[in-house]
């Protein structure tokens, strides 16, 4: 079976055997992580680099008052911390919010693996490239969207998310986030949460039970907070279409 | 204005009905010495954590910058404002 990260690798770029084969070994031994477990917290150096092939987590930074804020929510395939090895230190947190599988490579792979597959290395740079857009979405989303189209925006997202992985079924996906920790991603009082999911419910576009989460109308629902996932660059069908444009003009040149 | 030293805070309250959008209608305008600093809401959409709860719906001037938890009471809400409002 492949496992999350290869899913999400090959949504990027092309693989090889080889790839599928060194991308196994990094992920020999899976640690099981309880809900709500801090894997790495600021201030900490850095040490090995973090991979959820099961469960959700987020990054966080608590403010002085106790405040915690939520920048990014870690889902199957997800790096935690790619290229923060690099760094002194930790500037944020990185805790579990489910139960999760996670694995921890030593940095050493991630150099030698880089070094030896260009393929890996771009598909590596994707991902980061991604982290990045969904930064800048969220931010669009806090400055620029009601409450309830915020909501519906994350749900969107998480739905493509957790699809690409295979994390997503019928439209239904696990949702083990509280209203608390909705509330600290979206900079929303519980209170508001409480009553957008509500209204959400109301309006037929979502049910919420025992912590999975069923869109109803996906189509409806994108409408609402007028959902465009470009920024997830989930199909790079442009360049696919491009490489092999090249290798075929290569080829007959060749 | 907020009170300064040892004068206390005046709090007062009038009942006001609020458009939250959701079934959390029944409101308070808290003044502080005359002017407004805050509108509360009972809570009462279903299955809200806190139902029956007074929220902070809005809250204006140097309640702006604090975390308000939901109060049991509007007694406890007072205590709570007028503690931030001395600040």
């Amino acid at each position: 079976m492949q496992h999350a990260l290869i899913r999400k690798l090959e949504s990027y770029e092309t693989l090889s055997d080889a790839d599928r084969r060194a991308l196994n070994a990094l992920v020999p031994r899976v640690r099981q992580v309880g809900a709500h477990v801090d894997l790495a917290r600021e201030g900490d150096p850095p040490d090995n680099v973090h991979l959820i092939l099961d469960g959700f987590a987020c990054r966080y930074k608590v403010l002085a008052d106790g405040r915690r804020q939520i920048m990014a929510y870690l889902v199957p395939g997800d790096f935690c911390d790619l290229n923060v090895f690099i760094l002194d230190q930790m500037d944020h947190n990185i805790g579990t919010i489910s139960q999760c599988q996670v694995v921890d490579i030593p940095r050493q792979s991630i150099e030698d693996i880089t070094a030896e597959s260009p393929r890996i290395t771009k598909a590596f740079w994707w991902c980061a490239l991604v982290d990045e857009a969904v930064l800048r979405e969220w931010l669009v989303n806090m400055g620029a969207r009601a409450a309830d189209e915020r909501i519906a925006h994350l749900i969107c997202e998480l739905h493509a998310r957790l699809e690409a992985v295979g994390h997503s079924k019928d439209d239904s996906y696990a949702f083990p986030f509280t209203q608390t920790d909705i509330a600290d991603t979206m900079g929303l009082s519980n209170v508001h949460v409480h009553r957008t999911l509500r209204d959400l419910r109301g309006m037929g576009l979502i049910t919420l039970r025992n912590r999975v989460l069923t869109i109803l109308d996906i189509e409806r629902l994108k409408d609402f907070c007028k959902f465009n996932p470009n920024y997830l660059h989930l199909k790079n069908a442009r360049w696919v279409d491009r490489r092999s444009v090249i290798w075929a003009s290569q080829s007959q040149g060749g | 204005m907020p009170g300064h030293g040892n004068v206390e805070t005046l709090v007062t309250m009038q009942p006001i009905a609020i458009d939250t959008g959701s079934d959390d209608r029944d409101g308070m305008l808290v003044m502080a010495n005359g002017m407004l600093v805050a509108v509360l809401v009972k809570l009462a959409t279903p299955e809200h954590e806190q139902e029956g709860d007074w929220f902070v719906e809005v809250a204006l001037g140097p309640l702006r910058v604090h975390l308000a938890p939901t109060f049991g009471s509007l007694d406890d809400a007072t205590r709570w404002m007028r503690h931030h409002l001395r600040g």
